[in-house]
């Protein structure tokens, strides 16, 4: 029997020789080759499918090899996608595979783009993107496999559109947000240091060189306190002495001194100007560079009465307390995912570092990051395997705890925190890939009364546990919209064209929307003679059109680009035949998922807000968060905090707040 | 550091020395999982697989890649096209022809060059015969789809000693599978459990009881009367109550009522959270903290009667636990973990001080009862994780498939799975008897019918089952490898690291319809 033979011989038994055949001329799109996705490219490859498009935008890295078998060390930072694609082309001749080094969120992958494909499978690990390839399939028709693992538990849901749930039927865990204030002015928590110091700070020093103001304006409209913002507003200005510093070569080590004294001493100072601040907390204490190095920096922070100081000392009433110098001051409790074992065989940036050794660390992080942008990097922003910046965001956040009496972080810990890391091992994608293949080979051969949502779990009495699938909810803001397509040149097309193009006959009133934008309204029809272009409504993006009574469904129009072969003098735009017809519409409560918009009249597919993958841990805390139900949220950065501007100024009501004796 | 450095060696330096090495960056997204502990058993281990199959290979690409010290494929066949059609850790083709331990092993251990693989072309039954003091260097060995006959001399064999490794059986046909894992006792210190250690509100300790008692509520300020932590708050309610209920708790349901109404009356202010918090918690008031009734009966184990010092260290630890536990207040030694709670910053570190120092106290105590020297880190880890320490014992493989009475009550309680089970059975056996024939719906019928007792029914589940066997009955799917190299390893992880609670008995595993259960 000859190879090939040899290798189909069993898949044909299993298959059939009918759906073993169309396997070969089967298109699948898997998006993401990173734990899942090697094995689930192994293990499609294996099984026939002829046809694989795989895509991923990230690059290798050491820590993926623990688990994502197709790369070797000597592939680390090349693109997953492509190494990938070559390990495991080899193995079978007859399947072609096309990687694609890109983020599947770029207008090019439209429409049009999705519906080349006969099914999808998700190998992703972050919610953004999973909701937005859920979208597309739901806009595309097409099947997908959605998965997802953490540690030991693993997840894999076959979805169809009107025949099963989609990803966004049931409402995410809502993102863990701070206050403004919180992170810039008046942290409780190391988190509140964390993500001050990798999402403001780092961007403040490394980042773009934009006007960091914006955000701040919006706070104020939102009504936070108006004294403290203009002290947040000197304190953005005042960064621009310091970002040059770091760009110049000539500065050397003081650079990372400047910054030092902007953030740690001058800013505090300013803070500690404003008295009524600090009435019902403890105030900061400005650190003071040099007497950190020589060790005789001491805390002015009072302690109160009675009570013992944090490094076990006797109670020295309102003494300063010496906390220079001291390691281990706090339990050394390590990040509660890790073992609970007396681990003997410690970690070695699981030590906790003094303050002077956290400053020692700042400087020569901040050095490191400055010599990258003297030798031509143009912004660095936070990556948790770029240890230059996970050193700055340790040393950074920790100082800043030391300043606000709050527990200093391992680098172990704050990389954990500050990079949303999930455990992850080889077994549960092992098993979670074995399972999407199943899954759409049931969705293949449209079997569906065997999808099964499928969850690996801890129960060392029931491991897999596969449950049938649900319908649709009802009240999806994805999955019960009508979708559909216009091809168009964006530059001659006008708003007006598409939708009244695709409305056709009907004269019913409608609010049209991009995203959360509203672009016209039945009382404001301004933008209809607007070209599309004008309104940055272009390839990739979605216009909804959202019935002014709520009586139909909502139509969801996918914008694609005119066909190669379209006349140079044919019409600007082509619009679907036949036109959508939107099914009426069950009355009924909106869903929960989604926060009401005081602007939309429906609630808006929520995409623009990430959020933070929960680990076991994460949630744990996040119920312990004072979390009030945010009237706007702002995505901060790619990969998950979100910052929130509370229309309700809760700053008295803290959930920790320090007391001052 | 000396201070004598400048700051550039000294930076330099920190960064460094903090940092983790290449290793521990590899596996740190594991690390996080079963941490340096885990990782040290995990490279301590020495496998053995019995042949280089896809499925064997699957399991092992899934232990080669977390870094498990060492392993050796057992195989002396050669590669056949069908095994270079659905096994991704042989060279295609070229591999045709060659030793299926030799390719496998080349290739399994590119994975991860920091993980010894041994190929040996030895004729498992051969050693099995003539050598059988070869298993014992290892620490765990996978058997997949090994010949019926052998597998049960190796599974006497292993069973004959409790030191012996332990076996990992793993049989598949087509979308079908099942394992067990056959093991004397395994003992876990780390189960990683859910329940919570009990803060012992309800048994305050006598630094707790005091500084419970000697707050003024009723002098603080607002700030300072809205930050007592809600365990201050209990420990000091549960006193008053009891001081006016002859020394006991709330009984009654209005009992429990009235004392939670006290605490909601202790508010200055409406919105003082730490005694919402407080309510909340009421009820670790009367429940009473004792040794847990999944603990209790591990005392009872014969072994701590007749401890001597080669004893397994685990049944000292638990003698001790034992002896701690007969004092007064009948309870687990205190474990530090505070939970988070609204609190002033002072407030709770004083909090966290004072549960410190009684389990230092209380782990004092517990090591006075131990009768031989134990490391330090091992006591601390078994205290903080005592509420979920847990012994299994396991049974000989193939002991179900010896009682018929047994199996058949076992397939009414549990058609599907133990259908599954009884059909796979049902194909070693003919494989047995009927070497050369291709076996068919009766003959696997007739073998599942010779198992159980005379007459019995076989449900409609076991026809479904053999119809995927007879059509195909050595198939080693690719998928069904991936999905069972991932399960198998899993267990393997669990019972090498010792953390987590594995599977203790036999799982059927059915991908047509997508389930496994447990019989
Ligand atoms: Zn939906």
């Amino acid at each position: 029997m000859s190879t090939a033979a040899g290798r189909t011989t069993h898949a044909k038994a299993i298959l059939g020789p009918e759906l073993y055949s169309r396997l070969s001329e089967t298109k699948v799109l898997l998006v993401g080759a990173g734990g899942i996705g090697c094995e689930l490219l192994k293990n499609i490859v294996l099984t026939g499918f002829g046809h694989i498009t795989l895509l991923d935008l990230d690059t290798i890295d050491l820590s993926n090899l623990n688990r994502q078998f197709l790369f070797r060390k000597k592939d680390v930072k090349q693109s997953k996608a492509l190494v990938a694609a070559q390990t495991a082309a080899p193995f079978n001749p007859n399947v072609k595979i096309t990687p694609i080094y890109a983020n599947i969120k770029e207008p090019q992958f439209d429409i049009e783009w999705f519906s080349s494909f006969d099914i999808v499978l998700n190998a992703l690990d972050n919610l953004d993107a999973r909701r937005h390839v859920n979208k597309m399939c739901m806009a595309a028709q097409v099947p997908l496999v959605e998965s997802g693992t953490a540690g030991y538990l693993g997840q894999v849901q076959p979805l169809v559109k009107d025949l099963t749930e989609c990803f966004d039927c049931i409402p995410k865990p809502t993102p863990k947000t701070f206050p403004v204030c919180t992170i810039r002015s008046t942290p409780s928590q190391p988190i509140h240091c964390i993500v001050w110091s990798k999402s403001y700070l780092m961007g403040q020093l490394f980042g773009e060189d934009e006007d960091a103001t914006g955000e701040l304006d919006e706070a104020e409209k939102q009504g936070e306190n108006a004294q403290e913002i203009a002290t947040l507003r000197k304190e953005a200005q005042a960064f621009s002495a310091v970002r040059k510093a770091l760009r110049d070569p000539t500065s050397k080590e003081s650079a990372a001194r400047m910054a030092f004294q902007k953030v740690f001493d001058s800013d505090i100072c300013n803070l500690l100007s404003m008295a009524d601040m600090w009435r019902h907390r403890a105030p900061p204490t400005p650190l003071d560079f040099g007497k950190i190095m020589d060790e005789s920096f001491v805390m002015r922070r009072a302690v109160p009465a009675a009570e013992p100081s944090a490094n076990g000392h006797p109670p020295h009433g309102a003494a300063p307390v010496l906390v220079n110098g001291q390691p281990g001051q706090h339990d050394s409790q390590q990040s509660s995912s890790s073992s609970t074992s007396g681990a003997k065989v410690a970690l070695k940036d699981q030590k906790k570092l003094t303050l002077k050794e956290n400053l020692e660390l700042f400087v020569s992080s901040t050095n490191r990051l400055a010599t990258r942008l003297q030798n031509g990097e143009e912004t660095i922003s936070f990556d948790k395997d770029d240890d230059d910046t996970l050193d700055f965001v340790t040393a950074s956040s920790n100082l800043r705890s030391a300043a606000y009496g709050i527990e200093e972080k391992t680098r172990w810990e704050v990389k954990e925190m500050a990079g949303n890391i999930i455990p992850a091992i080889a077994t549960t994608n092992a098993v979670i890939s074995g399972l999407i293949v199943l899954q759409a080979l049931h969705l293949l051969r449209k079997s569906y009364g065997r999808l099964r949502n499928v969850h690996l779990q801890f129960k060392p009495s029931v491991p897999l546990s596969a449950i049938t699938l649900s319908s649709p909810n009802p009240n999806c803001g994805i999955c019960r919209d009508t979708y559909t397509k216009v091809l168009c040149d964006p530059t001659k097309t006008t708003l007006g064209d598409v939708v009244k193009g695709i409305l056709g006959q009907s004269d019913r009133e409608v609010g049209v929307y991009e995203d959360k934008r509203i672009l016209a309204d039945p009382d404001w029809d301004d933008n209809y003679e607007r070209t599309l272009e004008s309104l940055n409504v272009t390839r990739g993006k979605f216009l909804t059109i959202v019935d002014e009574e709520g009586d139909v469904a909502t139509i969801t129009i996918g914008l694609g680009v005119l066909p190669g072969n379209h006349p140079a003098d044919g019409p600007a735009f082509i619009l679907p035949d036949p036109l959508p017809q939107p099914p009426k519409k069950v009355k009924s409560v909106p869903v929960t998922s989604t926060p009401p918009r005081a602007s939309l009249k429906r609630s808006a597919p929520d995409d623009d807000i990430i959020e933070l993958e929960p680990s076991s841990k994460r949630q744990k805390s996040a119920a312990n968060q004072d979390i009030s139900s945010p009237s706007k949220k702002r995505r901060l950065e790619e990969d998950g905090l979100v910052l929130m501007d509370t229309a309700n100024d809760k700053l008295e009501e803290e959930d920790e707040v320090i007391v001052v004796d | 550091m000396h201070d004598s450095q400048d700051i550039e060696t000294a930076t330099t330096a920190v960064a460094t020395e903090g940092r983790p090495d290449d290793k521990t960056r590899r596996y740190d997204r594991q690390l996080r999982l079963w941490a340096a502990t885990g990782q040290a058993a995990l490279e301590n281990a020495r496998l053995l697989v019995i042949s280089g199959s896809a499925t064997s290979t699957s399991i092992l690409k899934n232990l080669v890649l977390p870094g498990v010290g060492h392993f050796t494929i057992l195989d002396h066949t050669e590669v056949t096209p069908e095994d270079a059609g659905n096994n991704f850790f042989l060279e295609g083709p070229s591999s045709i022809g060659k030793s299926r331990a030799e390719e496998a092993v080349r290739l399994l251990c590119e994975l991860n060059e920091g993980v010894v693989g041994k190929a040996d072309t030895g004729n498992v039954a051969e050693i099995l015969d003539k050598n059988p003091s070869y298993f014992e260097s290892f620490s765990l060995v996978i058997a997949h789809n090994l010949h019926p006959v052998l597998l049960d001399k190796l599974s006497t064999l292993l069973w004959s000693d409790p030191t012996y490794p332990i076996l990992a059986v793993v049989n598949s046909a087509g979308f079908l599978a099942e394992f067990s894992l056959q093991f004397h006792e395994h003992a876990i210190i780390e189960s990683h459990s859910d329940t919570t250690p009990s803060l012992r509100i309800d048994k305050a300790f006598p630094a707790l009881l005091e500084y419970a008692k000697s707050l003024d509520f009723s002098s603080m300020d607002s700030m300072e009367h809205s930050h007592i932590p809600y365990v201050v708050i209990l420990v000091r309610a549960l006193e008053d109550w009891k001081k006016q209920h002859d020394g006991k708790s709330p009984q009654t349901y209005d009992q429990k009522k009235e004392f939670k109404a006290k605490i909601l009356d202790m508010k200055l202010k409406i919105d003082e959270e730490n005694f919402d918090e407080a309510e909340a918690q009421a009820y670790r008031c009367w429940t009473e903290t004792n040794v847990p009734s999944d603990i209790a009966p591990l005392f009872d184990d014969p072994q701590l009667d007749s401890l001597s010092p080669t004893s397994p260290l685990f049944f000292h630890l638990l003698y001790a636990l034992k002896k701690f536990a007969a004092q007064p207040p009948h309870v687990l030694p205190l474990t530090s973990t505070l939970p988070d709670m609204k609190a002033s910053t002072a407030s709770y570190i004083h909090l966290q001080r004072l549960y410190k120092d009684q389990t230092t106290e209380e782990k004092r105590t517990f090591t006075s009862f131990l009768q031989v020297p134990v490391d330090d880190d091992l006591v601390d880890s078994f205290v903080k994780n005592a509420h979920g320490l847990k012994v299994l014992r396991g049974k000989k493989w193939g002991l179900l498939d010896a009682s018929p009475e047994q199996l058949a009550e076992k397939l009414s309680m549990s058609p599907r799975e133990t259908s599954t089970h009884l059909a796979m059975s049902a194909l070693r056996a003919s494989t047995i008897k009927h070497p050369d024939i291709r076996p068919t719906a009766e003959i696997l019928t007739s073998e599942a019918k010779a198992l159980l007792p005379p007459g019995t029914e076989l449900p409609e589940e076991f026809s479904n089952a053999i119809g995927e066997l007879v059509r195909a009955p050595t198939a080693d799917l690719p998928n069904t490898a991936a999905l069972l190299g991932g399960l198998v390893a899993q267990e393997v992880i669990k019972m090498i690291t010792k953390q987590y609670i594995p599977i203790d008995g036999c799982c059927v595993i059915d991908l047509i319809e997508t389930w496994t259960g447990m019989i």
